[in-house]
């Protein structure tokens, strides 16, 4: 049986899920100079690296965050922009770059290749392409089954499976861009996106790129659409400067007056937003379970756009999109959707006039947001664990309820020492952690915790 | 600097802290209890409801109460929302930046020490619950008044 033989070897671990988070964590893993670590990559796809974010082939699909600050390793801010000049990916003069994602996806594979040639005499990294169907705790440490019926064992799991491939229940017929349900589509068919955030320009981007020419309705609750970046320097902000532990409505009430004296000394808001950044978990971890609810609720879609911005070319393609009725953007609820394959119609209420309308579409796609029940989640490893009790949601039940120190917390709030968690599986407790700027502290923090 | 605003905010936070759970104090009492000018607390258990620290009752049995167990609240927390941001001196902010008339800001070695204490502030007063500020003032007294008390 796989691995078996390396169960007594000290500091051997496992990462279950080997996307952009996973690769992270090995490479920090990797760091330590301890000769008897083990660690074990598992991955369901062919290619390590790629996940659902960096999976996409399309050039149009750009990352979200300018190369500066897309860097693997969280003491080496620079190495993802020194890897594209390199390969005279890029110039310095055009920075700040948007890079494709496919680019990515390369740039994290590479990395994982030298780090699989410079360990292969110790032996101490090892990759297993196969589906992780659960981890149980064993009394030595913990046991991995694989779907072709081996397991691997060793002192810990990490669990960083990353987003869901599915889209949530709820969302009735649709189907994600790109999963195997969307196969070919009448160019000239109209379809409906829910959701109008950065997955949605994702959608639009595919769409455009396969030649579609029928109509593209995109409905959200408040249908906004997400802000551009520009180029900035963040403002500097300490941590005494800034009101933590309040109710929501106070610190949102501090944010807006902050942003808006910025704005009077000729500030752009980005860089407000921007200069909050280093202190976003800090809030978040300090707010009452109330203000946290609040949040998810009401604000969120706002601090979302205004956060969560995308590359300046891909915005003017979208408003120019926008603005002649290419894309219609509609704030709204959808109510009904009736129909089948292929032949939908859908209901959506107007948030501000509460009128109904109907949408006869081809298709639908679920953009609808990364967030979602994670009891309901289509990951086996999780869902095993969360159905044996092992682990439990957070009280949010946006992710699996975490320690601070990332261990998982069990049905009956026992903290495991064994079975821990990285990445967007963590947002309950960490809050902002989906973007690599954010998992790499996450992931270099997590190996000093762990190796020292 | 922790102004008569912030100490007496806390005061009031510690004299709520020591009543059981829910239970609801007059300002009045408050007020006396402690030495604080009533018109003065007023202002300052208004402030500190906004920011979601107590919670009030109007009426002839109304009063004023913690919104949360005062183990969930941090002392650094409450200062901030009367005083505002932590410094020892008022330039040594980012937010509230008071500039001296009489310096330099960008060569203020003072100025540069002082950001560096306001951390170390933060770091204390972030660490401190309201629970733990309220069972820690009998530990600072000489043996013989706790004994008496």
């Amino acid at each position: 049986m796989t691995g078996r033989a390396n169960s007594m070897i000290p500091n051997s671990i496992i990462i279950v899920g080997g996307g952009a988070s996973g690769v992270v964590l090995a490479a920090h893993l990797l760091k330590s100079a301890n000769p008897d670590l083990r660690v074990t990559l598992i991955e369901k796809r062919p290619h390590f690296g790629q996940g659902i974010a960096y999976s996409t082939l399309l050039s149009a699909h750009v990352l979200n965050v300018s190369a500066a600050g897309m860097s693997a390793y969280a003491d080496d801010p620079g190495n993802f922009w020194r890897w594209l000049l390199e390969r005279g990916l890029a110039t310095q003069e055009q920075a700040p770059v948007y890079a494709p994602r496919s680019l990515y996806a390369r740039y994290l594979g590479e990395l994982l290749d030298e780090l699989e040639a410079s360990e292969k005499a110790s032996g101490r990294l090892r990759l297993i392409r196969e589906e992780s169907l659960s981890i149980s705790p064993t009394a030595s440490g913990v046991e991995v089954a694989l779907a072709n019926g081996t397991s691997v064992v060793a002192h810990l799991a990490v669990l960083a499976t990353g987003h869901d491939e599915v889209p949530a229940a709820g969302q009735g017929h649709a189907i994600r861009m790109g999963s195997e349900a969307d196969t070919a589509l009448d160019p000239d068919r109209s379809v409906m996106v829910l959701g109008t955030g950065l997955s949605m320009v994702d959608a639009f981007l595919a769409l455009e790129q396969r030649g579609h020419r029928g109509d593209i309705v995109a409905v959200s609750r408040r249908g906004l659409l997400p802000s551009p970046h520009r180029k900035g320097n963040p403002i500097k902000l300490d941590v005494a400067d800034i009101p933590l532990g309040t109710q929501l409505s106070y610190f949102v009430g501090w944010f807006r007056d902050l942003i808006r004296e910025n704005q009077k000394a000729g500030i752009d808001w980005r860089d407000v937003v921007d200069g909050l950044r280093p202190f976003n978990q800090k809030i978040w971890q300090n707010w009452p379970a109330s203000a946290k609810r609040r949040f998810v609720e009401h604000t969120k879609a706002w601090w979302d756009i205004h956060r969560h911005r995308m590359a300046p070319e891909v915005h003017a393609r979208v408003s120019e999109a926008v603005q002649s009725g290419r894309i219609r953007l509609v704030a709204g609820r959808v109510v009904d959707i009736a129909g089948n394959e292929g032949a939908f119609k859908v209901e959506v209420q107007s948030r501000h006039t509460q009128r109904l309308e109907s949408f006869d579409v081809t298709r639908l796609y679920d953009c609808s947001g990364i967030v979602r029940d994670i009891s309901t989640t289509s990951n086996s490893a999780v869902r095993s664990l969360v159905d044996r009790g092992l682990a439990r949601p957070d009280p949010l039940r946006i992710g699996l309820d975490v320690t601070a120190n990332c261990e998982i917390i069990a049905g009956d709030g026992a903290v495991s020492r064994k079975i821990l968690a990285v990445g967007p599986l963590t947002r309950g407790t960490f809050f902002e952690i989906d973007a690599i700027p954010d998992i790499r502290v996450q992931c270099a923090r997590l190996s000093r915790q762990l190796l020292g | 600097m922790l102004t008569k605003k912030g100490k007496y905010g806390l005061k009031a936070l510690v004299h709520l802290a020591q009543l059981p759970a829910g239970q609801l104090a007059f300002v009045n009492d408050i007020a006396t209890g402690n030495n604080i000018p009533k018109k003065f607390l007023d202002a300052i258990l208004g402030e500190l409801r906004n920011a979601g620290f107590v919670q009030s009752r109007k009426g002839k049995d109304g009063g004023y109460r913690l919104a949360r167990p005062a183990d969930e609240i941090r002392v650094g927390h409450v200062v901030r929302v009367l005083d505002g941001p932590l410094a020892p001196i008022p330039c040594a902010s980012r937010t509230q930046y008071q500039r001296c008339e009489d310096c330099n800001e960008a060569t203020c070695q003072v100025r540069h020490l002082m950001l560096e204490v306001r951390q170390a502030i933060a770091e204390v007063l972030d660490q401190r619950s309201l629970a733990e500020m309220r069972d820690i003032a009998l530990d600072d007294l000489p043996v013989e008044v706790k004994v008496q008390a």
